[in-house]
């Protein structure tokens, strides 16, 4: 009855396709509409902040660093409410990441300032002793990818429907509209804008001069970013 | 429904399972003989030139690729 | 055909081999390098200011993990398969010119490959993904070394001489199909270059699934990725090698059939057991911490097959080398396989998850059963590639226990940062606030990153002296006049 199986070659494959294919089919299809909707409050990224997002990638922040807070009283106690799946509704990739040999940043924009983040990613042992966390100067020199945020927020509008230029709910009932720029050019002017405002902020001479110049730093973005993480 | 189909999955699975070791452990007795532990030798009598365990008969007739 | 015998052709298991030895050593450089940094920050800097965007722990790590994973173990799977898939199919790769060219054609586009990785790695070209982090235009190609290898698989199988299949070529076939699934739906991204038009980088692309459900198709993904990667072809290596080598046949043949069905239905359900306490629905959780704690059955049926095997030869594991590896890899297995369904039980993840004892579990498995036995397998397929004993039989000894201590060295370690940090993230003083700040549990954990370090420093080592002796066996050893039969032959 089963002889076939180790002489047959083509229906063997088959077969434990079948058998490994399974459990995907059964455990990953039917939840896949239910917990993609978005929490209210939810807004999608600026142009800004997706070019942040972007640099936090980059440098891989997500092997150190998770965004998913579990619902135990310690970890609610350390970083705010539990996670819920609504608030990564728009956020491809997910980065909960699978390892904290730093503590978790879902909602780091809540308890640390533009300042503190500027002083910590140039030097972290000077802001806290002891931190084993490398500097990150280079994000203070190297010019964010505007460009590319920009081209990813038109690719998630297109394709998933991603509410921007669209007035999304909020807790309040009030509504927020989160801006995407119609060119390129326009989105690089609403980026630089806010830009501004995270460089008022800061202290670096250096930083300040670039975005007074229209050029926006890694590090403004990523900051930007690191904020809007509530 | 999910439990229904949960059930009968799990039913048909067993079924399939059991048949599956109760043909590995038997087929030694029927009558074309084949006994699982001789595939063994696959890998033990692996040279070129040693006898295959069993032998493709004529190989040109349009295995499947 | 004509007048020579017909021989087995080990060109490109050969040239597989060389791969792995040498994305291995990189790969574990990286890692021992890494290890050290997280014991010492200052390391961060040891290149300079201006290196450090490169040397840095976050951007090595990818390369570390990927280097090991898709460089190391992977060629040591295209190279065995060579060698084994030739052998129990008894058909030798010079009879078809067609399968010879496939072969060395894949070994091209993967180096090519390998090089894309390394350069776009080290760049910041990153999904994020853990085990998939290429960016779109290096999945292209990966799919296509892939697809050529199937073609290969199938191709041998066309014109085998024997009609059944043994239970190692099942396993690879299984590792064919089955990264193949995961791989390209885990990798589902849009470039965004060319879904808007013509804007920013050409090279970045953005997951086709968001937030949680992304994440549920990553580990999906990232756990069958280990079952298909580290488990799957390995356990192919250990039922052809170790039968081989000592001489023995399988305890029960009928035993290895059954565990490799178990294994292919019940791995697949576990990759909720990443997610435990997550967003996830909570039956997803669950399925994957049940079924992990089911996987128990399959994975010790392998692994006590084996055992069983060297049954009244267990002089065998104190006479060569070459068993004790085998040995211990199983063993490795079993240790392996048992730790993590334990680590999937909900109560034992809330502690373990995000903690070093995950990187201790991921390496017994990997340096313990993988590592050994990718080591094993090219030190038994020498004597044969290159018709001459091993170089040396001491070597290979003191290797064995060189890296044996390191990995010791590596899971007690971890096993004790972890759950130190994991007690500690949870405790709370007598008015209900939490006992200690986050830096109190880093510190705390500076002495078992340097013993991490150091365990990883010894396997590196005897990394080093098994390339070493390969090297020197294809040297500096004489021609020997026979085809060989079980256990490999050994020099001083």
């Amino acid at each position: 009855m089963f002889h076939w199986l180790e002489k047959n070659p083509f229906l063997f494959a088959v077969g434990v396709f079948l058998t490994v294919a399974f459990a995907g089919v059964v455990s990953i299809l039917p939840s896949f509409a239910q917990t993609s909707r978005p929490v209210i409050g939810t807004t999608p990224y600026s142009t800004l902040e997706l070019a942040g997002r972007q640099v936090y990638i980059k440098n891989s922040c997500n092997a150190c660093h998770s965004q998913l807070v579990r619902p135990f009283k310690a970890e609610t106690d350390r970083y705010g409410h539990y996670s819920l799946s609504g608030e990564y509704a728009y956020d491809r990739p997910f980065l909960w990441g699978s390892k904290r040999t730093g503590p978790d940043l879902m909602r780091v924009g809540n308890y640390r300032t533009t300042e503190w983040h500027e002083n910590h990613m140039m030097n972290p042992a000077a802001i806290v002793p002891n931190s084993i966390m490398p500097g990150y100067a280079w994000m203070f020199k190297n010019i964010a990818d505007i460009d590319t945020a920009y081209a990813e927020q038109l690719t998630v509008a297109g394709v998933f429907g991603v509410p921007y230029n669209k007035p999304v709910p909020m807790a309040d009932g009030s509504t927020k509209t989160i801006k995407m720029g119609k060119t390129v050019e326009d989105a690089r002017a609403l980026a630089l804008a806010e830009a501004k405002l995270v460089a008022a902020d800061m202290k670096n001479q250096d930083v300040k001069d670039m975005v007074k110049n229209g050029k926006i730093p890694e590090i403004v973005a990523l900051i930007a970013y690191l904020n809007s993480l509530k | 429904m999910q439990g229904y189909a949960y059930v009968g999955a799990m039913g048909v699975l067993i079924v399939v399972l059991y048949a599956y070791i109760t043909h590995l452990y038997t087929k030694k007795k029927n009558a074309d003989g084949l006994d699982y532990e001789k595939y063994s030798d696959m890998a033990l009598n692996d040279d070129i030139s040693d006898v295959p365990v069993a032998p493709v008969a004529d190989k040109s007739d349009g295995k499947k690729k | 055909m004509e007048n020579r015998p017909l021989e087995y052709d080990y060109t490109v298991a050969k040239w597989f081999m060389f791969a792995a030895i040498a994305l291995g050593i990189v790969g574990m450089t990286i890692g021992v390098f890494i290890a050290f940094e997280l014991a010492f920050p200052s390391l961060n800097l040891v290149f300079g200011q201006g290196l450090a965007e490169y040397t840095n722990f976050s951007r090595l790590r990818p390369l570390h993990t990927d280097a090991v994973a898709f460089g190391f173990t992977v060629s040591g799977i295209f190279a065995t398969w060579y060698y084994v898939g030739q052998r129990v199919l008894k058909v030798s790769m010079a009879e078809s010119k067609f399968l010879m060219f496939i072969g060395k054609l894949q070994f091209v586009l993967y180096i090519l490959t390998v090089v894309a990785i390394v350069v776009s790695l080290f760049m910041g070209y990153t999904t994020s993904k853990e085990y998939a982090e290429f960016e779109w235009p290096v999945d292209i190609a990966i799919v296509v070394i892939w697809v050529l290898w199937g073609v290969s698989i199938f191709g041998l199988i066309g014109i085998r001489r024997e009609k059944s299949l043994y239970i190692s070529v099942w396993y690879y076939i299984a590792t064919f199909l089955g990264v193949a699934m995961l791989y390209l739906f885990n990798n589902m991204e849009i470039p965004t270059y060319f879904a808007s038009g013509g804007h920013g980088d050409w090279f970045h692309s953005v997951s086709a699934y968001a937030g949680t459900n992304d994440a549920t198709v990553q580990w999906w993904y990232g756990h069958n990725a280990v079952a298909f990667v580290f488990t799957v072809p390995i356990i192919a290596m250990i039922y052809y090698f170790l039968p081989k080598e000592s001489g023995q046949a399988i305890y029960s043949y009928k035993l290895s059939l059954l565990s490799f069905w178990g294994l292919m239905f019940v791995y697949l359900w576990c990759g909720g057991h990443h997610l435990l306490f997550s967003t996830v629905p909570d039956w997803i959780q669950t399925m994957g911490s049940v079924f992990s704690i089911v996987l128990i059955l399959p994975s010790w049926g392998s692994a006590i097959n084996m055992l069983l095997t060297l049954k009244g030869e267990w002089q065998q594991v104190a006479s060569s080398p070459l068993i004790k590896f085998l040995l211990l890899a199983s063993t490795f297995y079993m240790f392996s396989t048992l730790e993590g369904p334990v680590q999937a039980v909900k109560s034992v993840n809330a502690i373990a998850h995000f903690t070093d004892w995950i990187p201790g579990h991921v390496h017994d498995g990997t340096l313990g059963w993988v590592g050994f036995m990718i080591i094993a397998s090219a030190l038994h397929m020498t004597p044969r590639i290159f018709k001459r004993e091993i170089y040396s039989k001491g070597l290979m000894t003191a290797q064995f226990w060189i890296q044996t201590l390191g990995i010791v060295f590596y899971f007690t370690s971890m096993w004790i940062a972890g759950i130190t940090q994991g007690m500690m993230w949870r405790s709370h003083d007598e008015y209900g606030n939490l006992a200690y700040s986050f830096m109190d549990t880093v510190n705390v954990l500076h002495p078992y990153y340097t013993l991490r370090g150091i365990g990883g420093f010894l396997f590196l080592t005897g990394l080093f002296m098994w390339a070493y002796n390969i090297i020197k066996s294809a040297s500096a050893r004489p021609v020997e006049e026979s085809e060989l039969q079980s256990a490999s032959p050994m020099g001083a």
